[in-house]
């Protein structure tokens, strides 16, 4: 029961995160002004922050750091070039399994 | 894209944009179906009821905080800090309700209340981008809604297969960091002034140092750290 519990709160929590803001404007008008400063920033700050945690986590289960360090420099490298975000998986992830390869030989 | 031809030119430009949306949303599909598909594996291998974990895909409605719930109530965790610890992942999403809110304002509250149950990263970044393509908000609001759709049906097929298939993809394809590369490619788009630069800068220093943090509070450390120095040195222009 408990499981469920957790999971339908996580759920509710999740939506009121999701939905508050727009509620408030609602309301108000508009989104108070330092809540609107942030968002402005939300994505790029969310983003970076996501997969900085995601590489870090993979580094640690991972024997060398070296291929996903070569896929996300050539995914930036790629995205700098073409302005593309699908750049960084198209080269990402080729090097990714390239390097991989070449290092555990 | 101009706007008026939106209202004049072809059939059902509501379908158009939709279906723009749909096409929007394709790349993020790469990571997030094999994304699904693991934490569909995982969530059936969990010592937890089938149901409650199939349940986490619809309402949770979020890769990370899915995976952090499951994770610990496989683990057994108590659960006032499994709801803790999912909430805090998802705090983000208080920040994209906020971004969407200028967009949303005076739309009916059934679409937003509609809306806002499959507001995530993908759907709140092309959502973004639509909404920027046509100063029409209509064009807008129908590239949500194709962009939306496909997120939910890819992401909640894909956990339903992930769960029943149970077959894993090769470990050696590393599809993990498929999502964290194309993370990295929006970003790289999207840094274009000095403040957001510091912001990401301290971002993702934050994310470095306290990447072992309890509860996964490492992301939530970053993102208010980051949003912090975004507020400090921003001029407001952005």
């Amino acid at each position: 029961m408990s499981v469920y519990l957790a999971v339908i709160a996580v759920g509710f929590g999740s939506y009121l995160l999701r939905i508050s803001m727009l509620v408030l404007a609602a309301r108000l008008g508009a989104v108070p002004p330092l809540i609107e400063r942030a968002a402005r920033y939300a994505i790029s700050v969310s983003f970076a922050a996501l997969a900085t945690t995601a590489f870090a986590s993979h580094l640690a289960l991972a024997r060398t750091a070296i291929a996903p360090a070569v896929a996300l420099a050539v995914g930036i490298v790629a995205v700098q070039r073409t302005r593309s975000p699908h750049a960084a998986i198209i080269a990402g992830l080729p090097a990714l399994w390239i390097v991989t390869a070449l290092t555990r030989t | 894209m101009d706007t008026s031809s939106l209202r004049t030119q072809g059939r059902s430009p509501a379908l158009r944009a939709a279906r723009d949306g749909a096409r929007a949303m394709a790349p993020w599909l790469l990571g997030i179906a094999p994304l699904g598909f693991v934490i569909g594996v995982t969530t059936a291998r969990a010592d937890i009821p089938a149901l409650a974990g199939w349940l986490a895909g619809p309402l949770v409605f979020s890769a990370s905080a899915q995976a952090v719930t499951i994770e610990l109530l496989d683990r057994h965790a108590a659960v006032l800090v499994v709801i803790a610890a999912g909430l805090a992942v998802n705090l983000r999403l208080l920040l994209y309700s906020a971004a969407m809110a200028r967009y949303w304002q005076g739309r009916p509250a059934w679409w937003i209340a509609l809306a806002a149950s499959t507001l995530v990263d993908p759907s709140a970044a092309v959502a973004l981008d639509g909404y920027q393509r046509s100063d029409d908000p209509e064009y807008g609001h129908a590239h949500y809604a194709g962009a939306a759709a496909t997120l939910a049906l890819a992401w909640l097929a894909s956990i339903a297969l992930g769960a029943t298939v149970g077959a894993a993809l090769p470990g050696g394809l590393q599809l993990e960091l498929v999502i964290p590369l194309y993370l990295v490619g929006q970003l790289v788009r999207r840094v274009d002034d000095a403040t957001t630069r510091r912001a990401v800068t301290v971002t993702v220093v934050l994310a470095l140092v306290s990447a072992a943090a309890p509860l996964h509070l490492g992301t939530v450390i970053a993102i208010a750290g980051g949003t912090f120095v975004a507020i400090l040195t921003g001029d407001g222009s952005r």
